[in-house]
């Protein structure tokens, strides 16, 4: 299905992606740490066109109360899109089974790093709302809400990051843009513990051959580790100044976006 | 000099048992956003209050039964006052503050001593500033308490009882400011230059710092 009468193509003669980046590269990506007064933990991640907030609330008393467990807190991700978000039908028309889907992942991956243990028969709620999106939002989100969490003071093992490994052209390539995931052969988001480099999420669209596998791992292993150096810095930065953000009448500076 | 250390982040080579930390059996590691001291020790910058026994918290009724009242703590369920416990009459509201006497294995936590703080207002903060807003020997209550006029009762929980008489806006400026710097050093040489300022601006004449011991 390479490059044909049904798309355009998906590479420049050059060998470069249509947005110029190169196979290994990620989308510019900003992150912002605490963007949110009244959560407590909240991100910003602009992620090439892709635009993200986050919001953590919690550990509070869990609604319904049939959810709660005497033994750890639930930890509930709600993924949203705007319905303004995209020119396609996403979010346009509430909750769908694909937002469920994105929900559930999300969820399941953070499950594995939050020690909930701490928080019995209470709730963390995690909203995240995609403002603006482009392809690879729930590596975005995954992301996003790793740096919510940490925001949060959520006590947790490991930080995640995410990014999508996919093929295009016959060729591997890192972040997929949207064009890139829509017509390419295959798309891989991975979410990666930073910690100790446990694979938290991985689904699989397309095919791709056992080899090709353990180069995308390799190459999103790599992406995941920029994309923690930038969560890490967006954390730091609450700090620098001489006051945390969160405390002082907030102003969003759109700030320049950092190059990963 | 302190680093910031995110949750996941080394903080020992070894396996330690230390607050905020988890170990894997071979090092040790953050488990929460906090800054790492020289000692080694770790402060957290963020997270939720872990209630205590023998914790002073501050709090406001949310309900009234015949076996006792329900507070408020900021904390996933309400504490709970029985009425064998407390002599105090209060209504639905009241700003009381109290002792926990037990915290059982699902967080339930019941508390005594209850002593009402009428006629003030109630400021939350976050439950890890709570000992910067104390300070060294209570320094940093005293020194907002004196130059305001203005009584604090600082809970555990990061709830806040600030009484009605004295500079009430100039005591939450200086609440909101040790909150927001409460990470940095030499705050309250700060706070103190922020309090005479605001004197000055209202022609009363500086007072000096009560000394730290």
């Amino acid at each position: 299905m390479s490059g044909s009468a049904n798309h355009p193509p998906l590479l420049r003669e050059d060998g470069q992606r249509l947005d110029g980046r190169s196979l290994e590269d990620l989308r510019p990506i900003s992150i912002e740490a605490r963007v949110l007064n009244d959560a407590d933990g909240s991100s910003l991640v602009i992620w090439g066109k892709n635009k993200i907030l986050c919001g953590v609330y919690g550990p509070r008393e869990c609604i319904p109360r049939h959810d709660e467990s005497p033994y750890r807190a639930v930890l509930r991700c709600r993924y949203n899109m705007a319905p303004f978000c995209s020119l396609e039908e996403h979010g346009r028309s509430g909750p769908s089974r694909r937002s469920q889907e994105l929900s559930k992942v999300i969820t399941e991956c953070f499950e594995n790093v939050v020690i909930a243990e701490s928080y019995p028969k209470s709730a963390i709620d995690v909203y995240i709302d995609v403002l603006q999106s482009d392809g690879g939002t729930r590596c975005a989100s995954a992301t996003a809400v790793s740096v919510a969490l940490a925001d949060a003071g959520i006590p947790m093992k490991d930080m995640v990051a995410a990014v999508a490994v996919g093929k295009v052209e016959g060729k591997l390539a890192l972040d997929l843009s949207k064009e890139e995931d829509n017509w390419g052969e295959s798309d891989n988001p991975i979410a990666i513990a930073s910690r100790n480099g446990e694979i938290l999420l991985y689904q699989m669209d397309g095919q791709l051959t056992r080899d090709e596998i353990d180069q995308a791992m390799s190459m999103a292993k790599i992406g995941a580790q920029k994309v923690h150096q930038l969560q890490v810095d967006a954390l730091r930065r609450v700090y620098d100044g001489a006051s945390d953000k969160r405390r002082v009448p907030l102003e969003l500076q759109p700030g320049e976006v950092r190059q990963a | 000099m302190s680093k910031i250390v995110v949750p996941g982040e080394m903080v020992a080579d070894k396996p330690q048992r230390m607050a905020y930390t988890f170990s894997d059996g071979q090092k040790t590691y953050a488990v929460a956003l906090s800054l790492l001291g020289d000692d080694g020790k770790l402060v957290p910058l963020e997270g939720p209050y872990e209630p205590l026994v023998e914790d002073i918290v501050v709090g406001y009724v949310t309900d009234i039964r015949f076996t006792g009242y329900s507070l408020s703590l900021g904390t996933p369920f309400s504490g709970f006052l029985s009425s064998r416990d407390t002599r105090a009459t209060l209504s639905l509201g009241s700003i009381v503050q109290a002792r926990i006497i037990n915290v059982d294995e699902v967080r339930s936590i019941d508390l005594a001593d209850a002593r009402p703080l009428p006629g003030g207002s109630l400021e939350k903060i976050s439950p890890v500033k709570v000992p910067r807003l104390i300070g060294k020997r209570n320094s940093m209550i005293n020194l907002i308490s004196q130059m305001t006029g203005c009584q604090l009762v600082v809970g555990r929980n990061g709830y806040v009882y600030v009484s009605g008489m004295g500079n009430h806006s100039l005591a939450l400026k200086a609440i909101r400011m040790v909150e927001a710097q409460a990470h940095t050093t030499g705050l309250t040489d700060r706070v103190a230059a922020l309090l005479n300022e605001e004197r000055a601006k209202a022609g009363q004449p500086p007072m000096q710092m009560p000394r730290e011991a």
